[in-house]
């Protein structure tokens, strides 16, 4: 005790302890265990053998799969930046909303999140599926439509529920940046002539940035990863990468392979996250 | 033909809901001049300093910026800058980029900005900051980074929120000599607004006291303090003792009662009090001198006043001593007196003194 009283650095590494033990068991292991299976021979029924090889590496590479990733990495980049076109206005206009009106709008866009995320993906079913879903039944009833929209079993379906699935994540952080603006930063620039379009592009938006980049990994890197929603909506033609991934270990029993899509894919999350923070770094001090 | 003001307010009125923000202020600012909005906060001063750069549009009323009728045109299309109380300025960007922002927005040549910009950084001495963000700087220096972010443009006419609120005393005092060097050596005209009425005294041409959204008077410094309209500004600016008393006559002279029946004459009354009325006179303490009873005069010019009265307290504050007096009717006053005396004898507590003034320095208000 009395050591621990005289050395306060030793204090703080007692708390840290915790959480860093609970890191290295539950995060790193599991982890370290992914990266060593993906160099390892399929097991008969699951499993590995403890035999060295780089083929699940090279089959990553296979057109027939990294048309996949291609495609995953499409997906998650136009979910992006429709969630960011949808979610930055919204969280702009609950940021200017008066005081007490912030609360219960914060509130009304967590209630989807009380729902099972996969409970909301079947409900999208029924309204999108191409002869039985409610939105071509009402319309085709109507006479609006003579055949089915193509709304089920595509891109357009994934994409849809993946930017209603993260719409929230990425107006939460935008909301932050921008209720913390000082409102005189826009009268300033609207006093140096610029027009309220311009006092936006030079003070708003370079000055939420960090909420936009911090929504914009929020709703990039799961979306990457989806595969409730492609599974779902995507109708099995339509499949993500983490459709894939989950396969290889529930289904074909082929667990090196499913590590090693799933180590290119982490690497691949990587860079892209490396290349949009520079990104995002320099057009931040250009402006 | 009228003359054409820098800034001219008409019969100018602003609502917030059912509070009336500012009511019915009308003025007139001339060119080149430094004028003050002196006030306690919530009077209506920044409202009407917001509504002269377009952040707020008046509910009734006009604003003519050199005779030019603003109207509901938004602050970028108006001839006027404004330094902020915060300073406001951009943090994401250079102590320059901040500068240079209202000169790239009205797209003046690059070779231009680049000039000027260094011009006005040498002007508040602070060139060697330029690359700086405004997070590395002091608050003196922020606060004449946003001065120079305004001037760069040469306004028309340069409003500036209590642009000295977050300094400390010292450097305070530093930046309103400075300030007031600046607008005569710029010529820009300035609006000023303040709730520090010793700031307001030092710096400006005009001031106009305001209270409540209403303009109680405009006058240059002297006359504010020397002559005040009415019980506000006589009360806000400076100390002034208030002694209640009656209005025995108007005319020819000036008179009224005390509470003990003493009767004594003034230089001035307020308007709209008749013979009868319950008032009160206002007179500064250092307009006041004490005499021992054994003093008072045998033929009294009429203009003297001569009081009666009661030490009842003194408290030394370094160029003077605030005698504490009470009169016959328990009123008390205050009578500064300064320390220049060698030798003579001090005022004790408790001993009786007459109170005398001159009857130009006492002016008759309103309750």
């Amino acid at each position: 005790m009395e050591r621990l009283r005289r050395h306060p650095e030793l204090q703080a590494w007692l708390i840290l302890a915790i959480p860093v033990i609970f890191l290295l068991i539950f995060f790193m292991a599991p982890l370290l265990i992914v990266f060593v299976y993906s160099f390892l021979e399929r097991g008969k029924y699951g499993g590995v053998e403890w035999v060295f090889t780089l083929d699940n590496i090279r089959r990553v590479f296979d057109p027939l799969y990294f048309k996949t990733f291609l495609r995953s990495f499409y997906i998650a980049i136009v979910t992006t930046l429709i969630t960011l076109g949808l979610g930055y206005p919204l969280a702009y206009f609950i940021a200017k909303s008066p005081p007490n009106r912030r609360g219960a709008l914060l509130f009304a866009l967590m209630i989807p999140f009380w729902t099972n995320f996969l409970i909301r993906t079947y409900a999208w079913l029924t309204l999108l599926r191409t002869h039985t879903g409610l939105i071509n039944v009402t319309l085709m009833n109507w006479g609006l439509l003579s055949k089915p929209l193509p709304l089920y079993g595509n891109d357009f379906a994934i994409i849809l529920g993946l930017v209603y699935g993260w719409l929230p994540v990425m107006v939460l952080p935008i909301y932050a940046a921008l209720e913390r603006l000082d409102e005189s930063l826009l009268e300033a620039a609207r006093d140096l002539y610029a027009s309220s379009g311009k006092a936006f592009w030079r003070v708003t938006w370079p000055l939420s940035l960090p909420g936009v980049v911090a929504g914009s990994m929020l709703v990039f890197i799961p979306s990457l990863g989806a595969f409730v929603t492609p599974a779902i909506l995507g109708g099995g033609k339509s499949l993500m990468i983490g459709n894939i991934i989950s396969n290889q270990f529930l289904g074909a029993h082929d667990w090196p392979f499913g590590s090693a899509l799933s180590m290119v894919m982490m690497i691949a999350m990587l860079a892209a996250t490396l290349i949009y923070f520079r990104w995002t770094k320099k057009s931040e001090s250009s402006l | 033909m009228t003359e054409t003001y820098a800034v001219e307010l008409q019969d100018v009125v602003k609502q917030f809901g059912n509070v009336v923000a500012v009511n019915h202020v009308s003025l007139q600012i001339r060119d080149g001049e430094f004028f003050s909005l002196l006030g306690p906060s919530g009077c209506g001063k920044t409202t009407t300093l917001r509504m002269i750069a377009g952040f707020e549009m008046p509910t009734s009323g006009a604003i003519y910026i050199q005779g030019d009728r603003q109207g509901y045109r938004p602050a970028n299309k108006r001839p006027v800058n404004t330094v902020f109380q915060n300073y406001a300025l951009f943090p994401h960007m250079t102590v320059a980029e901040n500068i240079a922002f209202g000169m790239e927005m009205r797209k003046t040549p690059k070779d231009e900005v680049k000039r000027r910009v260094a011009e006005v950084l040498d002007m508040v001495r602070l060139g060697q900051m330029a690359n700086r963000k405004p997070k590395q700087l002091s608050g003196g220096q922020q606060q004449r980074i946003a001065l120079a972010r305004a001037l760069v443009n040469r306004p028309e006419v340069l409003l500036l929120d209590e642009p000295l609120g977050a300094l400390d005393l010292k450097l305070r005092k530093a930046m309103q000599i400075e300030l007031k060097a600046l607008q005569e050596d710029v010529g820009i005209t300035f609006i000023y607004v303040t709730h520090d009425q010793e700031e307001a005294l030092t710096m400006s041409d005009r001031i106009a006291v305001m209270n409540n959204g209403v303009v109680h008077q405009v006058g240059d410094p002297e006359t504010i303090y020397e002559h005040p309209a009415d019980r506000f500004v006589a009360d806000f600016i400076g100390e002034t003792n208030f002694i209640p008393v009656k209005v025995v006559s108007l005319a020819p002279e000036i008179v009224v009662e005390l509470g003990s029946g003493e009767k004594v004459t003034a230089g001035w009354v307020e308007e709209g009090l008749s013979v009868g009325d319950r008032a009160v006179l206002s007179i500064r303490p250092e307009k006041m001198d004490l005499l021992e009873l054994n003093e008072k005069p045998s033929n009294p010019s009429k203009d003297t006043a001569l009081v009666n009265g009661k030490v009842t307290q003194l408290v030394y504050v370094g160029t003077d001593t605030r005698h504490t007096v009470a009169l016959g009717d328990g009123t008390e006053v205050v009578v500064r007196l300064q320390n220049i005396y060698i030798g003579e004898e001090p005022w004790e507590i408790g001993e009786d003194a007459i109170v005398t003034w001159n009857a130009a320095h006492a002016r008759i208000l309103k309750e």
